[in-house]
């Protein structure tokens, strides 16, 4: 029997009288464990590439507005491109990932460089900042990101439109985030894992990323500034809900 | 010269030459030997120890009770020349010298005070404090004050009135060694919230702080007496920070600074135990950085004052992300790792140090990046293997703090034999603290991203922990089971097959029945983290007959807090992505009650006031009723028990995630209705 449902995902400004939290709401499918998979799309106006993706959630502390876990990048393909966008779907996961290689050198230079990872992994570790308006706006405030940086990218996505003017104004600090149904974060890579700094890929820039608490779905968006070549592009993700597996880790 | 050895001969200084003439009928070589007695022990600890051991405390004790009672017997008889008596001046200065023994056998040495009070001299001193000679009534004050600063001194009773008003004689007295005594019994016995009470009521607050700007010795019985006041009672606290008594907190501040170490240290702590109590207090960012700083230089006291330093840094910033932050900017990683470095320190200076610093590296990755690119860890892990069991203790807190970086974790940072031989060595230590926080460390170490957890279990760490989770103490099994659930965290399925045969499905089971609610919690939390998806480790939940798929079932049914159901709920909802064997087995196990009349324990998750608990139900219904050849009858059964009405109440949730998990279920309810019409 259908049921009427109330939606209140709506953003709110902070009254003056509002001291309650107004972080964004802890969810189950953006915690400890949860692991995302699906296909890295590379695409240039020459041609497009696939290569799979792994992402594993490994530390999440609200408080502090801190996420950190792993990405893992399956086969990865003679890319002679510097721009990538990945869709996540094994669970929830859509995410814009450009698996960058650097791009100091020649084109051609660059396809010698990837051909030595065709076929391996490469496993890179990443801190998030959760845009919570407590320990971090929706301004990066550094990485080389302006405030128009960021806007540009945020706008990106559909659901920060709601959000727009508000963070025009103060950066997002004042929005009530504690019922809104999307957690915007930034991804920054910090160490390969597996493979060695010389590997012929760069960590440099970091990732406007935007999670769905509704369906789990993620998508996002690489910011280099040195990067001259870089673009990228959202899609829809199919995903579904079901057989979710719950992991749990407390350090003491 | 006096000798320091040797047998005596009865009349030499040797320690049985002493001892004889202690004995003497003649007053004036009683007095002699007395003194240097006197002199033989004073902060000698092995002198002390071969005193007592020879029977010197109760033969002192014994010279004190004959002096006192002659002393009254003169006294009552009213003898008016008795000032020029040779006889009543011997026996005075064989009181305050009796008592100085005393006392000095119980300065700082737990077995004197405890020979001192076995000896019954106890009430002699007391009777001291009476006496119309000063020098006797600070002989006597001296020596109590050395007793009540051993945790052995009798409780003093504050409820007694009386008892009271003798203390604020005593803080009143012109003598300080009075005064000194008065403030020591509060620091010994004062204790709760309602002696700390009476004690302002009194008035003792006042009195304390007007003797902070008496004599170094009051001004540092005053800081110790004021610190336990206030410990852990705001509304003290308050009433001393109020506007009548903010001068008295500035006088506290400015001690800080004072010439004395001792003076800085406890002035110091006075101030922390104020800010612990009410936070709301001493929050300029000056003084917080002049108490780091002032701390962090004690440190560099060769004595107690350096030892004891490490101790009170600690508890300023333990728990204290601002104030962790504020240390780290004023450099405190990099002292306390000098002071490490030196080496060969005091076992007590040793355990301060590594102590600041585990709580230096508690929250901040900041910290823990400095501490690892300083190479504090080598000098961490050389302390495993003290011969002090508060060293290796201190050692492991520290590894432990440190290795909470998942950042650092991810990297590999800790596993490796290094670190992780010694640490499954301590899992056999014969102090059980040493075995709990060496089991902490390795809960945190076994979180090992980068598959080397065969490292842990090469060393024996799994048989180490399996062990422990059998011990008859259940902090023992809730830290050995903590430290396998984080150990089963995504492992790969040779490290799990392992450690399932070693741990068995009985003493799993067991385990998840423990009588002890915080052990069941980390048992099935173990459970969830073994059962990663593959049909394998589902199969682990069915072994022996399902005991353990039975023992969680049980669990769930009388979950005494919600703890239990979450982890229970998320064991169901992993072992419902399985089969449609392993759903059928889940999906019975929720609603076995249904047929008599009483609530399924998922019906009560669902109406529990702890979101967290029902996220984890709608996660079980979620599982068990998406697309499945079985899904269909499983959805009638959970409709028929009440499910989907219940879950209509909850698409308003209060909680975001409960209710977006709801119209996921409610989404697959639907489906399900749509295609039976």
């Amino acid at each position: 029997m259908p049921v009427r449902v109330v939606d209140n995902s709506a953003p709110s400004q902070v009254s003056g009288a509002n001291s309650g939290n107004t972080s964004p709401p802890a969810c189950s499918l953006l915690s400890v464990g949860q692991a995302f998979s699906g296909t890295q799309n590379v695409s240039n106006l020459q041609k497009e590439e696939a290569w799979r993706v792994n992402v594993r959630i490994q530390g999440c502390d609200l408080e502090h507005g801190y996420l950190c876990g792993t990405m893992e990048a399956l086969n990865v393909p003679m890319a002679d491109t510097p721009v990538s966008v990945i869709f996540f779907s094994q669970q929830q996961l859509n995410c814009v990932y450009p698996f960058h290689p650097i791009l100091s050198e020649s084109p051609c230079k660059l396809i010698s460089h990837l051909i030595v990872f065709n076929d391996v992994q490469v496993v890179t570790f990443w801190e998030g900042e959760i845009v919570d308006t407590k320990n971090y706006t929706f301004y990066t405030g550094k990485w080389e990101a302006a405030p128009e940086d960021d806007i540009r990218h945020w706008t990106k996505f559909q659901s920060f439109s709601p959000l727009l003017n508000q963070v025009e104004v103060d950066g997002g600090k004042s929005l009530d985030l504690s019922n809104y149904h999307h957690i915007f974060m930034r991804w920054k890579e910090q160490y390969f894992v597996n493979v060695g700094t010389d590997c012929g890929l760069t960590i440099a820039g970091f990732y406007y990323v935007c999670f769905s608490c509704s369906d789990g779905s993620i998508n996002g968006f690489y910011y280099d500034p040195n990067s001259r070549y870089f673009f990228a592009a959202i899609s829809d993700s199919k995903f579904w809900l079901s057989n979710c597996l719950f992991f749990e880790i407390v350090c003491q | 010269m006096p000798t320091t050895t040797g047998t005596g001969t009865g009349t030499g200084t040797s320690t049985t030459g002493i001892l004889h003439r202690l004995a003497s009928d003649d007053q004036d070589v009683k007095l002699k030997a007395l003194r240097e007695l006197k002199n033989q022990i004073i902060g000698n600890r092995t002198k002390k120890l071969s005193f007592l051991k020879l029977g010197a405390v109760p033969a002192v004790a014994a010279i004190l009770a004959d002096a006192v009672s002659a002393d009254d017997v003169i006294n009552d008889n009213n003898y008016d020349n008795k000032n020029n008596d040779h006889n009543y001046s011997v026996n005075k200065n064989i009181i305050v010298q009796s008592a100085a023994v005393l006392g000095s056998f119980a300065c700082g040495f737990d077995a004197g005070v405890q020979a001192v009070l076995e000896a019954g001299a106890f009430p002699n001193l007391s009777r001291l404090l009476s006496n119309l000679d000063d020098k006797v009534v600070g002989a006597g004050a001296r020596s109590l004050k050395m007793i009540y600063q051993s945790k052995f001194a009798p409780k003093y009773d504050f409820l007694e009135e009386k008892n009271v008003e003798f203390l604020l004689s005593l803080l009143n007295n012109g003598n300080e060694n009075v005064n000194g005594l008065g403030a020591s019994i509060i620091t010994h016995s004062c204790k709760t919230s309602l002696e700390q009470k009476i004690l302002f009521d009194a008035g003792v607050l006042k009195k304390l702080t007007s003797l902070l700007k008496g004599s170094l010795s009051q001004r540092d019985a005053s800081l110790e007496s004021l610190a336990t006041i206030f410990k852990n009672n705001p509304e003290v606290v308050l009433k001393f920070v109020g506007p009548d008594s903010g001068r008295a907190l500035g006088s506290i501040i400015e001690l800080v600074k004072d010439r004395f170490i001792r003076t800085r240290l406890l002035a110091s702590s006075c101030l922390i135990v104020i800010r612990n109590t009410s936070p709301c207090y001493l929050q300029d960012v000056g003084i917080k950085a002049k108490l780091i700083n002032t701390l962090l230089e004690l440190l560099d006291d060769p004595g107690q004052i350096g030892e004891e330093a490490s101790f009170a840094f600690s508890s300023l910033i333990t728990q204290k992300e601002d104030m962790q932050k504020l240390a780290f900017e004023l450099n405190a990683i990099d002292k306390l790792y000098n002071h490490l470095q030196k080496g060969s320190l005091h076992p007590r200076r040793f355990e301060g140090i590594l102590l600041a610093l585990a709580d230096m590296c508690s929250k901040l990755e900041c910290c823990r990046a400095r501490f690892l690119s300083l190479q504090v860890l080598n000098l961490v892990i050389d302390a495993l293997a003290h011969e002090s069991a508060d060293v290796r203790t201190a050692a492991c807190i520290c590894l432990r703090s440190v290795s909470r970086s998942i950042k650092n974790l991810s990297a590999g940072y800790f596993m490796n034999e290094t670190v992780v031989i010694p640490l499954v060595q301590l899992l056999n230590d014969p102090s059980t603290s040493v075995q709990v926080a060496a089991l902490g460390a390795i809960s945190n170490i076994v979180v090992d991203l980068t598959t080397r957890r065969s490292t842990f279990i090469r060393c024996g760490g799994v048989k180490q922990l399996v062990q422990l989770s059998k011990s008859m103490d259940a902090t023992i099994r809730l830290n050995a089971l903590w430290a396998l659930r984080n150990l089963m965290f995504l492992a790969e399925n040779k490290c799990k097959e392992g450690v399932f045969s070693e741990l068995t499905a009985p003493l799993l089971a067991s385990l998840i029945c423990d009588p002890e609610s915080f052990v069941q919690e980390q048992a099935l939390a173990l459970v969830r983290n073994l059962i990663d998806g593959c049909i394998d480790s589902v199969e682990y939940m069915f072994a022996e007959d399902g005991v353990i798929f039975d023992a969680v079932g049980r669990q769930l049914q009388s979950a005494s807090k919600a703890e239990i159901g979450i982890q229970g709920m998320y064991v169901l909802s992993n072992v419902a992505t399985g089969k449609e064997f392993h759903k059928e087995a889940v999906i019975n196990q929720l609603l076995p009650h249904a047929d008599n009349g009483t609530q399924s324990c998922i019906i009560k998750f669902l109406q529990s006031n702890d979101s967290r608990l029902r996220t984890a139900a709608v996660w079980a219904i979620v599982n068990l009723t998406c697309s499945s050849p079985g899904a269909f009858s499983r959805r009638v059964k959970l409709r028929d028990t009440g499910i989907v009405s219940q879950m209509k109440e909850m698409v308003n949730d209060p909680c975001l995630d409960v209710k977006l998990r709801v119209r996921t279920a409610l989404g697959q309810f639907t489906t399900f209705e749509d295609g039976s019409i």
